[in-house]
C-alpha cells in the first residue's frame, strides 16, 4: 500500500460532526425574501393568463418577462427556460415565483394565484415518443455478416426505471443583487456551470456574477445541472428585489417530484452467436429525457458507449435515442447513463449463457476484453483489465461459485435463495475530448507568507472527500503537515475554473494538476513570501482522438473496474426479497485515502443494489410522479443490507495522481444485474429484464409457475 | 399555553375535552405529518392514568398513552404485541408513538391495532357521559371513521390474555425499518386436548378497516387438526370471499394473494 | 391558556410563548437558531431532525411544542459539549463516517441513545438503533463501525 492511502481525519469532519456546518437553509434569513414557485399542474399546456391576487407592499411576482438577459438556462443545449414560456412542458414546471418577506404570506399568495391554462395532449411513456432530442449511432466490424453467419440469434428487451438521488439536503439557493453584481450561493456541484448560466440569464458580464458553494448535503449528480436552473430563477428574482437577498429552499416533495432523476430506459438487444461466442450485438437504446434536454446528450453518450459492457464483441451496431416526454427533465445521477446499459448487457449475457447451457460466469469470462483489445468505439484498452483477478476475489469473499451451484438445485421451501454476479467498468473522466475542448481545467496553489498553502480550484465537496484528498496530495508533494494545506468552499470570485465536480474526474484530473502545482511550488519555494502557481490540463499523448460524430476513438483515457456479487432470498409466499449479502471489488486505482474510498465503495454499492430492488418511482397516466416523499420512495435503511463488503483492487493509472483514477461513480454503476441475477436464480431460473423488481413482481413470476392453491 | 392544554389528570383532560373543541395529541407521529393546524391540541403525556400497565387476571390493561417503546420494555407486554411493536417505523417514532394514537388514528395499517383486533381487545373510552367499554372491532366504523364522540378520549386497551401464547405474525413492508405496512397478518391458534380450542385471524392494511372475521374462524373451532384439514378448503374459500382488498402502494391482487398465502401458511404451521 | 411552555433546552431552562401546535423542529431552528437540527423531510421519515427528548430519541418534526412542556430537549449543540460526544467524534473520524454530513447530527444523537440504553450493543442492535436515520452517502457500514468503536474506546462513559 502506498503511504498516501493511509487514512486521515477528513477536513470537513469536525464542523459536520458537531452541527456547526452551515448549509444553505441554515443561513439566518430574518431579513431575506422568500421565494415560492407557482408550478404547472399539467404535463403540457398553454399558459393563457396569470391572475395574481392583490400583492401587499414588499411582495412581488417574477416570471419570464422579468428575465433581464435571455430566458434560457445554459446547460449543454439551452432549451430549458428560466421561467416557462408560452407553454409548460411538464407537471411542476415553474411559471412564476412569488417573493416576499414573510414565508407564510408568500405561501398564501401562491395558493391564491391563478394561472389559466389551455391543456394540450402530453406525450407520456418512453414508447410513445414523437420527439427525438438526440440520435446517436456507431458501428464496429460487420454486423450484418455476423448475423448472417450466426448459429443462434437472441433478442430481448430491458427496461429500467427512474432513480431519485434522494440526497438528504434538498436543493436551495440564495441570491442577492447589489452594486451591479449578482451573488448566488447554495447547494451545488458545479459553481462555474452556474456562473455561465446566471450570466446568460441576467445578461451580466462574467465579472458581475459570483457563485459560491455552501456546504452541500449530498449531490450524486442531482446537483450537477439542476442548481443552474434554480440559481437562474433565484438570481432573476434577486435582480428584481433590489438589494435584498432572495432565498428558495425546496421542501422534500418539491425536490423529489420536480428535480432531475436517473433516465428511465428501454433497450432492445439482439445478439448473434457463433460456435458458442457472441459475435455481434445490434443494440437499440432509448433514454427518457423528459421535457427538456438538460444533460441527456452526455448521459446518453456514456450509455451507448458502455452498451457492450466489459466484453470484446467484434461486431457492433449501437443506436441510442434521447426522447422527449412531458415529464420533469431527467439528468445526472452517479453512473451517468452507465447503469442502464450495464444492466442490459449483463442480463443479456446471463440469458444467452443460460440458453446455451453454459455457466453464466464462465461464459462472460470467455468474452472479457483484455488489455490491447479494441473498445466498443474502436479505441484501446491501453491498460490491464483486472476483472479476472477481481472475480476471484469476489468469489472468495462471497463463495459465489459454490452457492451458485447449490441454489441451482430445485428449491421448494418458503424461502428460496439465489446469487448473482455482475461485471462492469466506468470510463474515468469526461467522455471523449470534453476535458480538452470544453473544460480546459486550471488549478492553482497559493502559498501564504506564513507558509500555509491554499488550494484554489472549483471542486465541490458534497461529502465525497475531495477537500481532504486534494489537500493530501498537495501536502505530500510539499512535505507539509496536512493542517498547513487548506481548501475553502469554492467561490468563483476567488478560484479558477478547474471544471465541474462530476464524471469521477476531480481526483484524477484536478488532483494531478494540483500535484503538478505542488511540484512547481516546491521547486520555487521561498520562505516568507506569498507565491501562486498554476497548471493547465494537458491531454495524455497516448490517446486515440475521439470523434463524437461517429463515436470512434478513445472515449476515455482509462477505466475503473468492478465486480459484484449479491445473494438474495425470496419469500415465495409474499415475494419479499432480502439481500443476504453483497460483495464487491472495485478498482479505482490508488486510493488517495482508504477510508474515503471505502466510503465511496460502500455508499455507491448500496445505491446500485437499491436501484434494482426497492427504489420505485413512476410517472402516472397524467405525467405526475406520486412517489414524492421519503415514505413513498424507498431508499435503504441501516437494516436493509447488513452484510455488504467492499474491497479495493488497485490497478494504477500512470496519468492520475499516484496512480488514482475515477472512484465516485464506479460502485453504483453495475450492481443491479448481480441483484436481478440472484433473484432469477431464487425464482427457479426465470428470465427477468426489468428493474426495479419488487415483491409484487416476484409474486407474479411465482404465481405464473405454481399451481393455484385456492380455488 | 397557546393553542394547547397539557392536563395532569384524566379528570382535567375530560373536562377540557367537554369544554373545548380539541384534538387529542398522544404521540403526534401521525398528527404532525399534516401542515395545517385547525384545532388546539390536548396533550396527553402528563396524565399518569393513561400511562399505566396492569394485569387483572383476565386482561392486560394498557393505558392509551403508553408509547411503543415503553411497551416493548414492559414485562407484562405479550410476545406477539412486542413483535408487532418492534416492526413499527424506527426507534424515534416508537419512542413517541402510542397505542392509543395508533388505534384512534383510524388507519387499517396500524400495526398495534392489528394485534388488538386478532385478540378481540376491548377499548375503554371516557367522556362527559362517563365510561364505556366496546370491542375494538366496533370502534372502527369505516375508513377513518370511529365510534368516538368529540368529548371522548380513548383511555385504556384491555387485551385478553387467554389465547395469546400460540401465534403467527407477518408484516409486509417495503423495507426492514421505516416501513408502513403494505399488508399485515396475525393469527392465534390453540389446540387443546386434540381439538382446535381457539382460532382467530386478522388482516391489516388490506381494506379500509382491519379484517377480523370471527364467524369464518369459527369454522375450525372445536375440530381436530384432521377435521380442520378437511375444512381448510372451505375456510380459505370463505376468506377468499371475505377479503376485498383496496389498491394502494401495491395492487389489490397482490394483497389478496398474499393474504391467502399467509393464511394457508398459518394453518400449516399448526399442522392443519 | 396564557402560560408559556417551559422546558430544559441543552441544559438551560427556557420559556416558549408561541403556539403549542408549532413544530419543535421549526422552533429550534428559527427561534433558538439551533441549526444543527436539520430538516430532511418534515414527516418523520429521515431522522435528520432527531433530538433527545426526555432521554429518548425523537424526530423533532413530529413533536408539537406542547409536548415538550416540562420536558428536556437536547440537540447536537448541547450534546457536543459532553465527553460522550468526544468519544463518538473520534470514532466517527477514525473511519470517515461523515460524508455529506446532513444526517450526522441526528445520527450522533441516535448513537447516544443506543449506547445510553446498551453500552455494549451488537452490530444488529446498532443497525436497529439507527434504522430511522437515513444516510444516502455511506451505505451505513462506517457509521455502524464508528458506534462500535465508540462503545469500545469510550468504555465507562456510558
Amino acid at each position: 500500500m502506498r503511504e498516501i492511502s493511509e487514512p486521515v481525519p477528513k477536513k470537513d469532519h469536525a464542523a459536520k460532526m458537531d452541527g456547526s456546518a452551515v448549509y444553505v437553509a441554515d443561513w439566518p434569513h430574518k431579513d431575506m425574501l422568500h421565494g415560492k414557485f407557482i408550478r404547472s399542474p399539467h404535463a403540457r399546456a398553454r399558459v393563457v393568463e396569470i391572475k395574481l391576487p392583490p400583492l401587499p407592499a414588499g411582495y412581488f411576482a417574477v416570471d419570464k418577462n422579468d428575465v433581464p438577459g435571455i430566458n434560457e438556462v445554459h446547460i449543454v443545449m439551452d432549451d430549458t427556460p428560466v421561467y416557462a414560456n408560452e407553454t409548460v412542458e411538464y407537471i411542476g414546471e415553474p411559471v412564476l415565483m412569488l417573493v416576499g418577506p414573510d414565508e407564510d404570506e408568500v405561501k398564501r399568495l401562491a395558493d391564491e394565484t391563478q394561472v389559466v391554462y389551455e391543456e394540450l395532449p402530453p406525450v407520456l411513456g418512453i414508447r410513445n415518443f414523437d420527439t427525438v432530442f438526440f440520435d446517436y449511432r456507431y458501428d464496429k466490424g460487420d454486423v450484418a455478416a455476423a448475423f448472417a453467419a450466426a448459429d443462434q440469434v437472441y433478442e430481448e428487451e430491458f427496461e429500467t426505471g427512474y432513480q431519485e438521488q434522494a440526497y438528504l439536503e434538498t436543493q436551495g439557493m440564495i441570491a442577492r443583487y447589489s452594486d451591479g453584481k449578482v451573488a448566488v450561493h447554495g447547494s451545488m456541484q458545479c459553481p462555474y456551470y452556474i456562473h455561465g448560466a446566471v450570466a446568460k440569464a441576467t445578461g451580466l458580464a462574467a465579472d458581475k456574477v459570483r457563485i459560491a458553494q455552501d456546504i452541500t448535503g449530498g449531490g450524486f449528480g442531482g446537483k450537477e445541472a439542476y442548481p443552474s436552473i434554480l440559481a437562474c430563477q433565484v438570481a432573476v428574482a434577486a435582480y428584481k428585489a433590489g438589494g435584498r437577498p432572495v432565498r428558495v429552499v425546496f421542501d422534500r416533495r418539491e425536490d423529489m417530484e420536480y428535480t432531475s432523476k436517473r433516465h428511465p430506459s428501454l433497450c432492445v438487444y439482439k445478439a448473434a452467436v457463433k460456435d458458442g461466442r457472441v459475435t455481434a450485438l445490434d443494440i437499440d437504446i432509448l433514454y427518457n429525457a423528459g421535457a427538456y434536454t438538460t444533460l441527456t446528450a452526455v448521459v446518453l453518450q456514456r450509455g451507448v458507449i458502455a452498451a457492450s459492457g466489459a466484453y470484446n464483441i467484434p461486431n457492433l451496431k449501437v443506436r441510442g435515442k434521447g426522447v422527449k416526454t412531458n415529464t420533469a427533465p431527467s439528468g445526472a445521477f452517479r453512473g451517468f447513463g452507465g447503469p442502464q446499459t450495464f444492466f442490459a448487457i449483463e442480463m443479456m449475457m446471463i440469458h444467452i449463457a443460460k440458453a446455451l447451457g453454459e455457466d453464466s460466469l464462465a461464459f462472460r469470462l470467455r468474452h472479457l476484453a483484455r488489455q490491447g483489445d479494441t473498445t466498443s468505439t474502436s479505441g484501446r484498452y491501453h491498460f490491464p483489465v483486472p476483472l479476472p483477478a477481481m472475480i476471484e476475489a469476489v468469489d472468495q469473499a462471497s463463495d459465489y461459485r459454490r452457492k451458485r451451484a447449490e441454489y441451482s438445485k430445485a428449491q421448494t421451501g418458503r424461502f428460496r435463495k439465489g446469487i448473482g454476479m455482475s461485471l462492469w467498468f466506468h470510463g474515468a473522466g469526461f467522455t471523449g475530448s470534453g476535458e480538452r475542448d470544453h473544460i480546459k481545467a486550471v488549478a492553482r496553489l497559493r502559498k501564504r507568507p506564513d507558509g500555509r498553502v491554499e488550494v484554489l480550484a472549483s471542486q465541490t465537496d458534497m461529502g465525497q472527500g475531495i477537500k481532504t484528498t486534494l489537500c493530501k496530495i498537495v501536502a505530500k508533494e510539499l512535505s507539509l503537515p496536512l493542517e498547513r494545506v487548506f481548501y475553502e468552499n469554492p467561490d468563483t470570485d476567488r478560484v479558477p475554473d478547474s471544471g465541474p465536480t462530476v464524471a469521477s474526474r476531480s481526483l484524477m484530473i484536478v488532483g494531478e494538476l494540483l500535484r503538478q502545482c505542488a511540484i512547481q511550488l516546491r521547486e520555487r519555494w521561498r520562505d516568507g513570501e506569498e507565491q501562486t502557481v498554476e497548471e493547465h490540463y494537458k491531454e495524455p499523448d497516448f490517446l486515440l482522438p475521439f470523434d463524437l460524430d461517429h463515436f470512434q476513438g478513445d472515449a476515455y483515457p482509462t477505466y475503473s473496474w468492478a465486480v459484484a456479487a449479491a445473494e438474495v432470498q425470496v419469500d415465495s409466499l409474499t415475494g419479499v426479497q432480502e439481500v443476504l449479502g453483497a460483495w464487491g471489488s472495485f478498482d479505482a486505482g490508488t486510493p488517495i485515502d482508504q477510508n474515503i474510498l471505502r466510503g465511496q465503495m460502500e455508499g455507491g454499492f448500496l445505491q446500485g443494489l437499491a436501484y434494482a430492488s426497492m427504489e420505485q418511482m413512476e410517472a402516472d397516466g397524467k405525467g405526475r410522479i406520486r412517489n414524492n416523499s421519503l415514505s413513498d420512495y424507498i431508499i435503504p435503511t441501516a437494516m436493509d443490507v447488513p452484510v455488504m463488503e467492499a474491497q479495493a483492487y488497485v490497478e494504477e493509472y500512470p496519468d492520475g495522481p499516484y496512480g488514482a483514477k475515477g472512484a465516485g461513480e464506479l460502485p453504483t454503476v453495475g450492481g443491479a444485474a448481480a441483484y436481478l441475477g440472484a433473484v432469477e436464480q431464487a425464482l427457479g431460473g426465470a428470465s427477468l429484464g426489468r428493474i426495479p423488481f419488487g415483491a409484487e413482481d416476484a409474486l407474479s413470476v411465482l404465481r405464473a409457475d405454481a399451481p393455484k392453491e385456492v380455488g | 399555553m397557546v393553542n394547547g392544554y397539557a392536563p395532569i389528570s384524566l379528570r382535567e383532560a375530560l373536562e377540557l375535552m367537554a369544554a373545548h373543541k380539541l384534538t387529542p395529541y398522544a404521540g403526534g407521529t401521525d398528527l404532525m405529518i399534516e401542515e395545517k393546524r385547525e384545532d388546539s391540541f390536548l396533550f396527553l403525556h402528563k396524565i399518569p392514568e393513561l400511562k399505566q400497565v396492569s394485569d387483572d387476571g383476565e386482561y392486560i390493561r394498557f393505558g392509551a398513552a403508553c408509547t411503543f417503546t415503553e411497551l416493548l420494555e414492559h414485562s407484562l407486554t405479550p410476545a406477539l404485541l412486542k413483535e408487532a411493536l418492534s416492526r413499527i417505523a424506527a426507534p424515534a417514532i416508537r419512542d413517541e408513538g402510542t397505542i392509543g394514537g395508533n388505534i384512534a388514528n383510524g388507519s387499517a395499517k396500524a400495526d398495534s391495532a392489528l394485534i388488538f383486533f386478532v385478540a378481540d381487545a376491548q377499548l375503554k373510552l371516557a367522556g362527559a357521559g362517563g365510561e364505556r367499554l366496546l370491542p375494538i372491532k366496533d370502534f372502527y366504523l369505516g375508513r377513518k371513521r370511529l365510534d368516538r364522540r368529540p368529548d371522548e378520549l380513548l383511555v385504556e386497551v384491555l387485551l385478553p390474555k387467554k389465547w395469546l401464547g400460540s401465534y403467527y405474525y407477518q408484516k409486509i413492508g417495503a423495507r426492514k425499518a421505516l416501513a408502513i405496512s403494505r399488508l399485515s397478518f396475525a393469527g392465534l391458534l390453540t389446540i387443546e386436548d386434540g381439538k382446535i380450542a381457539h382460532c382467530a385471524t386478522a388482516f391489516g392494511a388490506v381494506s379500509d378497516v382491519i379484517i377480523r372475521r370471527a364467524d369464518i374462524d369459527a369454522m375450525l373451532i372445536g375440530k381436530t387438526p384432521a377435521e380442520g384439514k378437511a375444512a381448510k378448503a372451505a375456510y380459505l374459500a370463505a376468506f377468499n370471499e371475505a377479503i376485498i382488498p383496496i389498491r394502494g402502494r401495491v395492487s389489490a391482487e397482490y394483497r389478496k394473494t398474499v393474504c391467502l398465502n399467509l393464511l394457508g401458511d398459518f394453518l400449516e404451521r399448526f399442522g392443519i | 391558556m396564557d402560560d408559556a411552555i417551559v422546558f430544559t433546552l441543552n441544559g438551560k431552562q427556557v420559556r416558549y410563548a408561541g403556539s403549542a401546535t408549532a413544530r419543535l423542529l421549526d422552533v429550534l431552528r428559527e427561534d433558538y437558531r439551533l441549526t444543527g437540527v436539520k430538516c430532511g423531510c418534515r414527516e418523520g421519515e429521515c431522522g435528520a431532525c432527531s433530538v433527545i427528548l426526555d432521554g429518548r430519541l425523537a424526530n423533532s418534526c413530529m413533536v408539537a411544542m406542547g409536548r415538550v412542556d416540562g420536558g428536556t430537549v437536547t440537540t447536537i449543540e448541547g450534546y457536543r459539549e459532553t465527553a460522550r460526544f468526544k468519544a463518538l467524534d473520534e470514532a466517527y473520524a477514525s473511519v470517515a463516517a461523515v460524508q455529506c454530513g446532513y444526517c450526522i447530527p441526528g445520527m450522533v444523537l441516535a448513537s447516544e441513545c443506543i449506547l445510553a440504553k446498551n453500552p455494549h450493543p451488537s452490530e444488529a442492535e446498532i443497525r436497529v438503533g439507527i434504522s430511522g436515520n437515513l444516510c444516502r452517502c455511506t451505505g451505513y457500514n462506517a457509521i455502524v463501525k464508528a458506534i462500535g468503536i465508540a462503545a469500545k474506546e469510550g468504555e465507562g462513559l456510558w
